[in-house]
């Protein structure tokens, strides 16, 4: 039954929690972290181990005792989930990651805007709650740049000040610098397909990775041994917040990290302010933080799961939902593939950084030309191995075989000790659009190890834009493995509307109260004093992985309650 | 305990010769455990993990499994992966192994999953062809397992027959491809067949080159190395 007062309590120490809880102790606030699982260090993870860290996700809650359910429309009964990206320690998913660092277009901060203007509104799906962000790339520029240099991000600039380079990404967003490492090395997967991508005139490059290519901050090296999706990285060259930020935050001597805590409620008095968080310790006790600021910074179901039970009489839909927008709005990757195998030559897609290896942006956002198309927005494109990690369990879960292969048998036995080390699954991450009924509520019947309902995920994919878009990708990838010379090119199963990676939304940020949870900052608008920062503000989502704008944001609301908040306390806009 | 160890792999060993032999599998590899995976199991046996895998019974029980059970798992799995020379599937690879020790351990929630999944199994084979699922002919047994993957056994509730195959099938893949430590892939048979080194800490820049296949030993286990060329089929 502890009671301790602080100035700042983040619950969640992940790709944000660690950002903002060593930029405000640099700033002289006095920090408490909560953490609901441990903190590991890079000893920990050595060596690999497939069946306990991708099968077993050994990184990740357990679904039996932090379940989060999935049904895909409200008549359907939710049953729990795998979640690629929940993180269950210190770093969060960024320790597990598979370390993909974009910075967003800038027509990804003003999708609507955008669509409108070159294609009329009537473009947009009438259901879509497709929405423009308050803030734009020119001001998250300096954030980037910031995460890239202080976090270490490998990759090629593609627009220096406006100046196209190829080998980068001439379709990124002007950049004032370059990347502060160089790319990482090619493997061969990453050579057939810029082979085959500028057959077919697009431009290929070495996918940006929080991965150092080069020692870098008294950090080693990548040893390219394929580890990385699913896996700490056993050398601590992944750029996660547990090596990076969190020895910092450490250092400023006001940050204090309470692992195998809970947070359960969010505390709120009739003034209608924060005064703190209760927590569950890893003993089972009851506790209590009082704090003056309250930053939420978990997976976003957790978010719109503590604003929910936090109710009290003043915020009876939950807090910070005054515009009943909690919870509304989720979107989420889904990964379409289409596969390459190659007869006369190995490809040995277990080496090397596993995630996305290389990529085309030539049919992301509106990169191309969408008139006549049938749907809006894109998808990144990359190379890589099918699940994102290479092993022989990963390959077997998730290779799909050709049609007229099954998938047990002598028949599949000789396709996967052929194929194993033969093959590549080009890999289309789309930009899904939002609508406000895919949703995060409390499931009535599932509850958690604690006693408190799960989140529960509504949402269903396979929408009208969303299915035209992803048999447009996959025509233009089954291109793309037919110029890389593969002896074999087959699609992969889609899924069954069940969301993928990258999940976003439900605490939506913008310019308007009546229409949003929190302004750019992740102020509430409600409750000035608390913050809800990370991906569950997005408005859209891009084809991109969110994690360097996630850090980005981290790092803009970070310095706004530093230099303004902190001396000023009340709303930022 | 090491006595008990050797009697209870013995045990899966017997359970699973006889159901090669009632399938009419070859039995074409040697099935005494290699010394490192023996080791490997003592490892496991003597560790922190072990409390489910020391059963009372002795030498005629498996870990989980009763004979009768393992007997029909082992089969199952030899169809889903089979075994021909060269070409190591389930049972050359130990697959029954891993899932029994799996079962008592950190799938043991999994239990009744498999019991009744076992019974609908014979129920359904005992219907429709008035036979256990091991004394069926392999081609029958393919028969069944195809009806299971499309969900046409009716014998099955909880769990449905697509459920129990798809378990199997992702069992057995772990079986074959996981770690030798977890008591399947014996001395690293199923990376062999597919070519996969294993946790290899480092690959050199000529290693990213090169479009041959990769044969520098040695494979690396979690406990274990294994030298010599890779030895594909």
């Amino acid at each position: 039954m502890a009671i301790e007062k602080t100035d700042v309590v983040i619950v969640g120490m992940g790709a944000v929690g660690g950002i903002v809880a060593a930029e405000l102790g640099k700033a002289g606030m006095k920090v408490i972290g909560l953490e609901r699982g441990p903190r590991l260090s890079t000893a920990d993870f050595n060596p690999h181990d497939e069946l306990r860290y991708f099968q077993r996700q050994d990184l990740r809650p357990n679904w039996k005792r932090q379940p989060v359910t999935w049904r895909p429309n409200p008549s359907a009964t939710a049953h729990p989930m795998n979640v690629l990206n929940y993180g269950n320690q210190a770093g969060g998913g960024t320790v597990h990651y598979g370390t993909l660092s974009w910075r967003m277009h800038e027509d990804d901060f003003r999708a609507r805007s955008h669509t409108v203007e070159r294609y009329g509104a009537s473009a947009i799906p009438e259901d879509s709650s497709l929405a423009d962000w308050p803030v734009t790339y020119a001001d998250l520029e300096p954030f980037y740049d910031r995460a890239e240099y202080e976090l270490g991000v490998s990759g090629k600039a593609g627009n220096l000040q406006g100046k196209k380079i190829d080998g980068g990404n001439v379709f990124e967003a002007p950049r004032q610098r370059d990347y502060p490492l160089p790319a990482l090395l090619d493997d061969q997967s990453g050579v057939l397909f810029a082979e085959g991508a500028r057959k077919l005139g697009y431009h290929p490059f070495s996918s940006p990775r929080a991965i150092i290519s080069q020692p870098y901050h008294d950090r080693a090296s990548c040893t390219y041994c394929g580890f990385c999706q699913s896996f700490g990285c056993h050398v601590g060259a992944k750029s996660s917040i547990l090596v990076t930020k969190l020895p910092e935050a450490d250092a400023t001597g006001n940050f204090k990290l309470l692992t195998g805590t809970m947070c359960y409620h969010v505390k709120t008095d009739n003034s209608g302010r924060a005064t703190g968080v209760s927590y569950y310790g890893p003993d089972g006790s009851d506790n209590t933080i009082e704090a003056e600021i309250v930053i939420l910074a978990p997976f976003i179901y957790d978010n719109t799961r503590l604003l929910l039970l936090s109710k009290t009489d003043k915020f009876p839909n939950g807090l910070a939902n005054s515009s009943g927008q909690l919870g509304k709005h989720v979107m989420a990757h889904i990964m379409a593939k289409v596969f390459v195998g190659f007869d006369d030559r190995f490809v040995n897609i277990y080496m090397g950084p596993s995630a996305q290896k290389h990529t085309i942006d030539d049919f992301n956002a509106d990169n191309f030309d969408h008139k006549d198309a049938g749907f809006i927005r894109g998808a990144q494109i990359s190379i890589g191995p099918a699940d994102l990690e290479a092993g022989p369990i990963g390959t077997a879960m998730a290779m799909d075989p050709p049609p007229g292969t099954p998938r047990w048998g002598a028949a599949y036995r000789d396709f996967l000790a052929k194929y194993f080390s033969r093959y590549g699954a080009i890999n289309a991450q789309t930009e899904n659009l939002a609508y406000a009924d895919q949703t995060i509520d409390l499931d009535p019947n599932v509850k958690d190890q604690h006693g408190m309902p799960a989140p529960r995920v509504t949402y269903d994919w396979r929408r009208p834009n969303e299915k035209a878009r992803v048999e447009f990708l996959m025509q233009k990838m089954e291109g793309i493995g037919h110029a890389m010379g593969a002896s074999k090119v087959w699609r992969g199963a889609l899924s069954p509307g069940v969301p993928g990676a990258h999940h976003e939304g439900g605490t939506r940020m913008g310019n308007d109260p009546k229409t949003s949870v929190c302004n750019k900052y992740g102020q509430t608008w409600d409750i000035p004093n608390l913050f809800v920062i990370g991906s569950s503000t997005f408005p859209s989502m891009s084809g991109f992985n969110p994690t360097l704008t996630i850090q980005a944001l981290a790092y803009m609301s970070a310095d706004a309650i530093a230099k303004r908040y902190k001396s000023h306390p009340g709303a930022l806009v | 305990m090491a006595k008990h160890d050797a009697s209870r792999r013995e045990f899966l060993v017997r359970a699973a010769v006889g159901a090669g032999a009632a399938a009419g599998a070859a039995a074409s590899v040697g099935l005494v455990p290699g010394a490192a995976a023996q080791e490997q199991m003592n490892h496991m046996e003597g560790g922190a993990s072990s409390p489910g895998q020391q059963h009372p019974n002795g030498a005629e029980h498996g870990a989980f499994f009763n004979h009768a059970d393992a007997a029909t798992i082992a089969a199952f799995t030899e169809r889903i992966m089979p075994s021909e020379p060269g070409k190591p599937g389930a049972r050359d690879t130990d697959v029954l192994n891993y899932i029994d020790l799996a079962l008592a351990g950190a799938y043991a929630e999994l239990q009744d999953f498999y019991r009744r999944g076992l019974a609908s199994l014979d129920a359904h084979c005992r219907a429709t062809y008035k036979e256990s699922f091991v004394h069926l002919t392999p081609e029958k047994q393919d028969e069944v397992i195809a009806a299971l993957e499309e969900g046409k056994a009716s014998e099955f509730t909880y769990p449905t027959a697509r459920e129990f195959f798809v378990t199997l099938r992702i069992h057995t893949m772990e079986g074959m491809f996981a770690d030798p430590v977890y008591g399947g892939n014996r001395d690293f048979a199923g990376w062999r067949l597919v070519g996969f080194p294993g946790a290899q800490a480092i690959f050199t820049p000529s290693d990213l080159k090169s479009t041959a296949e990769f044969t520098r030993a040695p494979i690396v286990g979690l406990q274990t190395t294994a030298k010599g060329p890779m030895g594909r089929g």
